[in-house]
């Protein structure tokens, strides 16, 4: 459904020292460079796939959503969705596709929500029982009716928010891009959207690419990744091996032995060398240790022969923790300038 | 295509909408209005009232009142602000969400801007027109004059829209379009008669004036509204006149359009 092949953007920034000076010299020589923000991305994305497309900041996630829409054109490469390319048919993809940018409102400002989906209807062209169904839907997960006819300008964040999201779904987009589409959002209401996005994508076949500094949101949504640092693709792959590629994982347990913590601590740190073991709540002891040296079999065969276990888990390792060491791996964003 | 109609009315019905929740914004506008057309007009008529001096331009104190009085409320009508906002949206990058949608964005932008047009003629311009035929005699055109007038005038319209949006597009490759924005002004002003009307212009001015689109914006609506030509083919090829610059800065503008959108880079997020 999305193809990117190579896909480069660079933008052209102008550079001014800093200070007064700086910016008086600016006057007399503009010295700009050029910055690669996407720099050679190539992914695909299957027809009913939820991806996750994350990355640190500036890590060019907006800019291949901006592409992708058809918003801004490639410096070089190409992308499609659904076959088209989205800046050459900008208007024929605007209809099949479902957006949200989270930092900026594509509701208008001056008009109260239950106006601008009419209006919304009237320009996807959206047939009234299909207006009706999705009406129903978002009112009953988004809560729209309490919104009221408060005009968009004076909503807060999370209620403008949810506002947007039914905007992006109302005309059963075959894509649905979603740029930090949970800002602003409560718990009960993020749970509100994964349901509303992941019953699009069950019943419609909806495909979804989703960026997110919410990690909750992709684990809620997403099957797959794509992750990108410095410009670049680093990982591609479905969540599960992306969390197999931690190099830590966890065991946390009980037991019912007479030895104290600190005293349990140095136990397994002599029995397993090179693992650090942490007091966690109720009295158990947290393992942390390093996929390379010990597997799982060996940690709990250790803890089962010297203690009396009472309850032991091993919880998914920590995305935060994987996304960490794949950003580390990437370029840092300032030796992205390409020339000067 | 019914569809596409359905589409920009849509926005259209967006811009209606807007303009409702701003009342006040209107009274405002009356006061604005009317005090620069005072001004203008004061100023033109101690012109006209001298009574040493040969009429310029030919007129007499009743018409170039109305001359005046006419070119103020188009001006009026002229100023959408279409290049502010356009300017506006590539600056903040908010033009990310306007192209994300299935329409031709100049031409969304023009629905949007429709609305607002209506409301300054209807709750700005006539009651204008109504304070200052209370104030002046005026020269009053006939039906034939007037219908001429109808159609030239929202001529004007759709010409000033398009000039405002060229205007607005420099953001794409300056994002600054202040000092740009002021030469329009400026240049628009005086080349379409609205500050001088282009038969007092000294010669060289009235030919440089002849030469350029703007004089279809304020010039050409009010010499109709006046019935100052010679024959009703004069008066036809005036608008046929009008209707060239008119479709040719609209190309233009598509154009532009075209080439000025692929370099859109939207940084901000």
């Amino acid at each position: 459904m999305i193809r990117a092949e190579a896909l480069t953007k660079e933008f052209r920034q102008h550079d001014v020292k800093p200070g007064l000076l700086g910016g008086l010299g600016a006057l007399f020589r503009r010295e700009h460079r050029l910055v690669r923000a996407v720099d050679g991305v190539t992914f695909t994305v299957p027809a009913g796939a939820k991806v996750a497309y994350i990355g640190p900041n500036g890590s060019g996630k907006s800019t291949t959503i901006k592409m992708l829409t058809g918003v801004v054109t490639p410096t070089s490469g190409r992308c499609t969705v659904g076959g088209l390319e989205p800046y050459r048919h900008r208007r024929r993809n605007a209809r099949r596709i479902g957006v949200v940018f989270g930092q900026r409102s594509q509701l208008w400002w001056d008009l109260s929500v239950p106006d601008a989906l009419r209006i919304l209807q009237r320009i996807y062209e959206v047939p009234d029982p299909v207006y009706r169904r999705n009406l129903a839907l978002f009112r009953e997960l988004l809560d729209l009716d309490a919104l009221g006819t408060t005009r968009v300008g004076e909503l807060s964040l999370g209620q403008r928010m949810r506002a947007e999201i039914a905007a992006s779904l109302l005309h059963d987009p075959a894509v649905v891009f979603w740029d930090e589409p949970t800002i602003g959002l409560d718990l009960a209401f993020k749970r509100a959207v994964h349901e509303l996005l992941n019953r699009a994508n069950r019943e419609l076949g909806t495909t979804v690419l989703l960026t997110s500094h919410d990690l909750n949101d992709i684990a809620a949504i997403c099957d797959s990744t794509v992750i990108l640092s410095g410009g670049r693709v680093v990982h591609e792959g479905s969540l599960r091996a992306l969390l197999d590629r931690a190099a830590h994982r966890y065991t946390i347990f009980g037991h019912a032995g007479t030895l104290g913590t600190a005293e349990t601590i140095r136990t397994v740190e002599e029995a397993l060398p090179g693992v650090t073991a942490t007091a966690a709540d109720e009295g158990r002891i947290r393992l942390r240790y390093d996929v390379a040296r010990w597997s799982s079999r060996e940690v709990l065969a250790t803890l089962l022969t010297r203690f009396e276990v009472t309850d032991c888990y091993a919880p998914e390792p920590d995305l935060q923790d994987v996304l960490g060491e794949l950003y580390a791996g990437g370029t840092p964003d300032d030796a992205r300038a390409v020339r000067t | 295509m019914a569809g596409s109609v359905v589409r920009y009315l849509a926005f259209v019905g967006v811009g209606f909408q807007s303009v409702l929740r701003y009342r006040a914004s209107f009274f405002v506008s009356v006061a604005t209005t009317a005090t620069t057309t005072a001004v203008v007009v004061f100023l033109w008529r101690a012109v006209y009232q001298h009574p040493s001096h040969p009429a310029p331009g030919g007129f007499t104190l009743p018409t170039i009142t109305t001359y005046l009085l006419v070119a103020q409320l188009l001006i009026r009508l002229h100023d959408n602000r279409v290049d502010s906002e356009f300017a506006n949206d590539i600056m903040t990058g908010n033009i990310a969400v306007a192209l994300a949608r299935p329409a031709r964005y100049p031409l969304m932008r023009f629905c949007l801007a429709v609305p607002v047009i209506v409301a300054d003629l209807l709750l700005v311009a006539l009651p204008v027109l109504a304070l200052f035929a209370w104030l002046f005699p005026l020269r009053w055109p006939g039906a034939a004059d007037l219908a001429l007038f109808a159609v030239a005038a929202a001529c004007s319209v759709v010409l000033a829209f398009a000039v405002n949006l060229i205007t607005g597009m420099h953001a794409i490759v300056t994002t600054n379009t202040w000092g740009v924005t002021l030469l329009k002004t400026t240049v628009v002003g005086l080349f379409s008669g609205g500050l001088v009307p282009t038969d007092a212009m000294p010669a060289p001015l009235a030919h440089a004036a002849a030469l350029l689109p703007f004089r279809s914006m304020i010039d050409t609506p009010v010499r109709l509204f006046l019935g100052r030509y010679d024959t009703t083919a004069d008066a036809l090829r005036l608008l046929a006149h009008q209707a060239l610059w008119t479709a040719g800065t609209v190309l233009l503008c598509a154009l532009l359009w075209r080439r000025l959108v692929v370099r859109i880079g939207v940084l901000r997020g």
